[in-house]
């Protein structure tokens, strides 16, 4: 896109601090930079990254809403950066903070990988079953709609977003949120997995797990793939309460 | 005394059929049991008291109903006694679970109130609500229930009015009424969405709508507290002089 | 100094990377996998469309088998690919999707009755068998003769990742995130792991291992525009080159997309084309049909990418502020088939274009030019997956150049190729990790360990006032100009010219921060450097390569040259201070082919030089099914090339209705 004077300038606020060097402390820097047409987050802070700051920290893979890297607080709503366009914001100020209950790196970068690692072990989240696959025989028939179930809640991307808005796992660090749950409930309805309820109690049945959730739907409200997870924590609730 | 069954918990987090304990699930199913009795309780009570509305004949009948009065001559206050004492359970029960979920150090709580300025999230905003009107019922409604209990007597056109107004109790019941509103109705409509009562096809839709319906709730009864307050602060006012006499039915006076 | 021994190292969280860590520790091996980043953001999660594998469960995939696949596959490699790999990848793929299913990537099932699809432009409807009933249903996809597209939606590749991550962790594969391998630790010729930088706190660590997997992916951003992660930079494949002994094999064979959305370059999946969407000019007419007859908008990508081109420069292209382009019609396809199958694409059209393409009419077709997708190139392997040069050292997946793709990769072939690689090489690389015992000592570790510390050190101290920005920006658009979809010689000179130039500029460059810790800037000042490497490779190898084979389009060597031609481009960087990489070829032996090469049925037909070979061979292969009589068409194939797999790897695949014939 040609320079046009019809463009306007836009400020872009960014939380700094390495919290590994001793020097440094944590302070707001700004940075005024020109809106091109469809401008993304991403855009944006790879221009400042390149062309002005060589230090600024963050994370961006995929640069389009796949792989959940880029979780950040945009002027407090907590969502993907390169699916957030700069003329959302009608005063051009935005104010970028890292996403809140995870470790911070540094600046915008936070560590989720190992958070959810952990969390995906904890839940033992793979396929529980006894049954020997035997990879050149037909594969076993699933009910095309119980497929698109699964994959509905397999959609979820670990971009951290739905703990960033949870008030539970701000106070408490270890509960696993709806990214957790939601998991289970995947499982759970999962036809190849043979857990029972008790089994799934066994992972999710305490204040760390679903009864944890104090369906504040910070969760749902912010997830960035629409996932259903409310009724699917409600879902779970439900199940869990009935294990004799 | 050493509790094997206790103890196997405290060491290893299971019971002794190394299973996980069952009691979180049946906390949170009483939690929500007991605050589903206690607000029901409250939509009626409020109700109820609202008689006064309809002049001091309807409130002091409806009084002596529930002193049993259509089996017992005269009626029995000891009734609303038991009844108060049968909710006072429910409210320490549900008070004792609830608990649970509030910020129990100052670093949670820290952390809990500068998130929710930072998002700014209409459900999360409700709960610092909840925790607030609940912290404050704990000191409010126990003295409510406390006086219920004690002084089961004492409820009636001009005894409530004389408590009301000449007692001073009005501004405590100011503060109750709208913190028990606004929890009974917040938690209703938390339990919908916690149990995924009216999910439904579109629950999205589905908890608008029950959003919707919880706030006409607690704007309605608000408002009717507040009408039936005024009443009895109105009689309290008028009756001032004869502070202490109990209303005679049909008097008018 | 901090060194890490494991038995089993594998660099790359991807679906490559991970399936091989699986087949590690399934051989009890202690395994650790490095990655950039979480590895479930790894972008083979990008992968939208489907994996291929010839389940002929649908009815549009019937009798489509292991031998339709190779062709296919070869074919569209335009001959350039290793047909014995191709035949170890189309007998395990079928395997390999049952084995993600058994891990529960929740496959599209088959439903009952009737099934109503677009077929060029037009609604068809037909009926499943019943006996296929729930099981996985294919999609169409370019350059294949049956349906063979298995897919998730068009999120094939997130389940996918998730399902194999899932099971990594469950066999308690050690998973570091966060860290980068900026150098391999060699010594005599064989690999003892690799240096790695810790991306959190800038610290260099030395992962020992007894074997090392390089499972990195490709190298798409040496593009300007380019659909792939900005993490696809090719560093894994650069430090393999730069041990000067390791080669790299093909590294012009570089696929373009034809439907990135404008001008994101976001990806927008084959599967639209495939499930019937059509493209369209700047008069909203449907050209495709004008030079691809028989396949249309589903000729192989480099066909299509071409083409597209081609009508542009014809004046059709859509005018705009970020050059012209065409249109991707999926509205066809109707609002429900959109929203169940292809509701990335709307996601991605609604969020950063603001087109919904499930509206009717001209208001929902997406912008879409050709761009930078897939790198055929990479690490050159033996068909076992280790290098043919470097004991100790494998690759898998779209960092390795296996040869399963030749000069064109198919749609679909590529998350198959991670997994199937994933299963195979990794079987190989953990027997070596199994019967190999570490022969090394510490001061060869901490030798190489300095070395880089000195490098990085090195690059602080520089002080020539140079943006390192700007030389990659430049870099970027030098490929992007000229060594793109359509090459010349005097492009490619000046392209090696200037990128020489360019990597000497490195060196004059200056880094703000002087921090050895976390500083983004130093990151990319070492990276720059390792891209331009690969560019290089790229834009001599193309220069060098005076024909026309798949992807890499020389205008003025427009024909495929079978006589000259047939040999894979090897690569080295013999000298650390080289400014050029080393170049020489290995031959491809028609003799040895199962199929030898011919028309590949799309594209255009004259461009042909044989080779009398091909018809010395096709002769022979003519004889040899003589000789055999009548007999299934496991002998036959067994009769024309011999393949080795490992375990139960080489087990025939049942399929409905015909069981394992």
């Amino acid at each position: 896109m040609p320079e046009n004077e019809n463009y306007r300038e836009i400020e872009i606020t960014v939380f700094r601090y390495n919290p590994q060097d001793k020097d440094s402390t944590p302070e707001y820097q700004t940075y005024t930079l020109t809106e091109t047409p469809g401008m993304t987050l991403y855009i944006a802070l790879i221009q400042i990254w390149s062309k002005m700051d060589h230090d600024l920290s963050f994370d961006f893979v995929c640069r389009a809403g796949i792989c959940g890297s880029c979780s950040m607080v945009v002027n407090g709503k907590p969502r993907l950066a390169c699916k957030t366009r700069t003329n959302e914001f009608e005063d051009g100020k935005i104010t970028l903070l890292p996403l809140p209950a995870f470790k911070h790196i540094k600046d915008l970068s936070v560590d989720t990988g190992n958070w959810m690692n952990a969390m995906s072990k904890k839940l033992e989240s793979w396929i529980h079953t006894q049954e020997e696959t035997d990879l050149s025989r037909i594969e076993k028939p699933v009910d095309p709609e119980v497929a698109d179930e699964v994959f509905e809640l397999d959609r979820c991307i670990e971009c951290g977003i739905c703990l960033a808005s949870c008030s539970t796992k701000i106070m408490r660090d270890d509960f696993v949120g709806a990214v957790g749950l939601n998991r289970t409930a995947r499982f759970s309805i999962d036809p190849h997995d043979q857990r029972t309820d008790e089994d799934f109690y066994e992972l999710i049945g305490d204040e760390n797990g679903v009864f944890g959730c104090m369906s504040l739907m910070g969760c749902e409200d912010h997830c960035p793939k629409n996932l259903p997870l409310q009724t699917k924590i409600a879902y779970m609730r439900r199940k869990m309460v009935k294990v004799k | 005394m050493l509790s094997r069954g206790y103890t196997t918990e405290l060491l290893t987090g299971k019971d002794s059929s190394k299973r996980k304990s069952r009691i979180p699930a049946r906390i949170d199913f009483l939690q929500s049991v007991s605050g589903l009795v206690l607000a029901l309780f409250i939509m009626f009570h409020l109700v109820f008291e609202s008689s006064i509305l309809l002049g001091k004949d309807a409130m002091y009948m409806l009084t002596k109903v529930f002193e049993g009065e259509p089996f017992i001559q005269g009626g029995e206050p000891l009734i609303i006694s038991v009844l108060a004492f049968i909710i006072f359970a429910f409210f320490v029960l549900h008070a004792g679970v609830a608990m649970r979920k509030f910020p129990s150090s100052y670093k949670e709580y820290r952390r809990y109130t500068e998130h929710k300025a930072l998002l700014n999230h209409n459900d999360t905003n409700l709960w610092y609500v909840q925790i607030m009107t609940g912290f404050i019922m704990f000191f409010l409604g126990s003295i409510h229930l406390y006086i219920m209990m004690t002084q089961p007597e004492n409820i009636g056109p001009y005894a409530s009015s004389d408590r009301v107004y000449s007692d001073l109790m009005w501004p405590m019941y100011l503060v109750l009424l709208i913190s028990v509103v606004l929890h009974a109705g917040i938690g209703l409509y938390r339990l919908i969405i916690k149990w995924g009562v009216f999910d439904g096809k579109d629950p999205k839709a589905n908890r608008q709508r029950s959003r919707r319906i919880a706030k006409v709730l607690v704007t309605a009864y608000l408002l009717l507290g507040l009408a039936s307050l005024g009443a009895y602060m109105r009689i309290g006012y008028e009756h001032r002089g004869e502070y202490g006499q109990r209303y005679v039915p049909g008097s008018g006076k | 100094m901090k060194i890490i021994y494991t038995d089993a190292l594998v660099v790359g969280g991807g679906l490559a990377g991970l399936r091989s860590a699986i087949a590690a520790r399934d051989k009890g091996l202690d395994t650790i996998v490095l990655s950039m980043v979480p590895v479930k953001r790894s972008h083979s999660a990008a992968a939208q469309g489907g994996m291929q594998a010839s389940l002929a469960n649908s009815v549009k995939g019937e009798g489509d088998n292991e031998d339709i696949h190779f062709a296919d596959t070869v074919k569209g490699s335009d001959w350039g690919c290793d047909q014995k790999v191709a035949r170890m990848f189309v007998t395990t793929a079928p395997k390999a999707i049952r084995e993600l299913a058994a891990w529960g990537v929740p496959w599209s099932r088959i439903g009952k009755g009737e099934r109503t699809v677009v077929i060029n432009g037009k609604h068809e409807t037909f009926n499943e068998r019943d006996e296929a009933y729930g099981l996985i249903n294919a999609r169409d996809f370019g350059g294949t003769k049956k349906w063979r597209t298995c897919y998730t939606s068009d999120a094939t590749g997130h389940t996918m990742l998730y399902a194999v991550a899932n099971e990594a962790l469950k066999r308690d594969v050690d998973i570091h995130d966060k860290k980068e391998a900026i150098s391999i630790i060699h010594d005599n010729g064989v690999c003892h792991g690799v240096i790695v930088r810790d991306l959190i706190n800038g610290e260099l660590i030395a992962y020992v291992a007894r074997g090392t997997m390089i499972a990195t992916g490709g190298y798409g951003r040496i593009y300007k525009q380019s659909t792939n992660a900005i993490i696809c930079k090719g560093i894994g494949t650069a430090i393999v080159l730069e041990t000067g002994i390791a080669e790299l094999g093909n590294m012009e064979a570089v696929q373009f997309h034809p439907t990135p959305i404008v001008p994101s370059g976001i990806l927008l999946t084959e599967g639209c084309r495939g499930d019937g969407g059509v493209l369209r000019d700047k008069d909203g007419y449907r050209f495709m049909p004008d030079y691809e007859p028989e396949k249309k908008e589903l000729a192989s990508r480099d066909v299509v990418s071409r083409r597209m081109i081609e009508h542009i420069r014809k004046g059709k292209g859509v005018k705009s502020p970020y050059g012209d382009h065409l249109w991707l019609d999926i509205s066809i396809l109707g609002r429900e088939h959109i929203e169940k199958n292809l509701r990335d694409v709307q996601d991605i059209a609604i969020s950063f274009n603001g087109i919904d393409p499930a509206d009717e009419g001209p208001k929902g077709w997406m912008p879409v030019l050709p761009m930078q997708h897939y790198s055929m190139g990479g690490i050159r392997v033996k068909p076992t997956g280790e290098s043919t040069t470097m004991k100790g050292l494998f690759s898998a997946g779209e960092a390795a150049c296996w040869d399963l793709h030749g000069f064109n990769r198919l749609g679909g072939n590529s998350v198959s190729e991670a997994v199937v690689s994933g299963m195979i090489v990794g079987e190989y690389f953990a027997q070596y990790c199994h019967e190999t015992h570490l022969n090394t000592n510490t001061s060869v570790i901490e030798g190489h360990l300095e070395a880089q510390i000195n490098y990085l050190k090195e690059i602080l101290s520089y002080d020539g006032g140079l943006n390192i920005f700007d030389i990659k920006d430049e870099m970027r658009s030098i490929m992007q100009e000229k060594v793109g979809i359509f090459r010349n010689g005097d492009d490619l000179l000046e392209a090696v010219h200037r990128l020489e130039a360019l990597l000497k500029k490195t060196k004059e460059i200056t880094v703000e921060s002087k921090s050895l810790g976390n500083n983004p800037g130093l990151n990319e000042a070492y990276r720059v450097p390792k891209m331009l490497k690969l560019a290089l490779c790229a834009a001599k190898g193309a220069l060098q390569r005076t024909e026309s084979r798949g992807a890499h389009y020389r205008e003025d060597y427009p024909k495929r040259d079978d006589m000259h031609w047939l040999k894979r481009t090897i690569t080295t960087w013999e000298n650390p201070e080289d400014t050029l990489p080393s170049i020489h070829y290995e031959e491809i032996d028609i003799m040895e082919m199962e199929m030898p090469p011919a028309f590949r049925g799309y594209g255009r037909k004259d461009s042909l030089i044989e080779n009398p070979m091909s018809a010395q061979r096709e002769a022979e292969i003519e004889e040899i099914r003589k000789t055999l009589g009548t007999v299934d068409r496991f002998t036959i194939q067994e009769a024309l090339l011999d393949y080795e797999l490992p375990g139960k790897l080489k087990h025939k695949n049942e399929r409905v209705g015909v069981g394992y014939a």
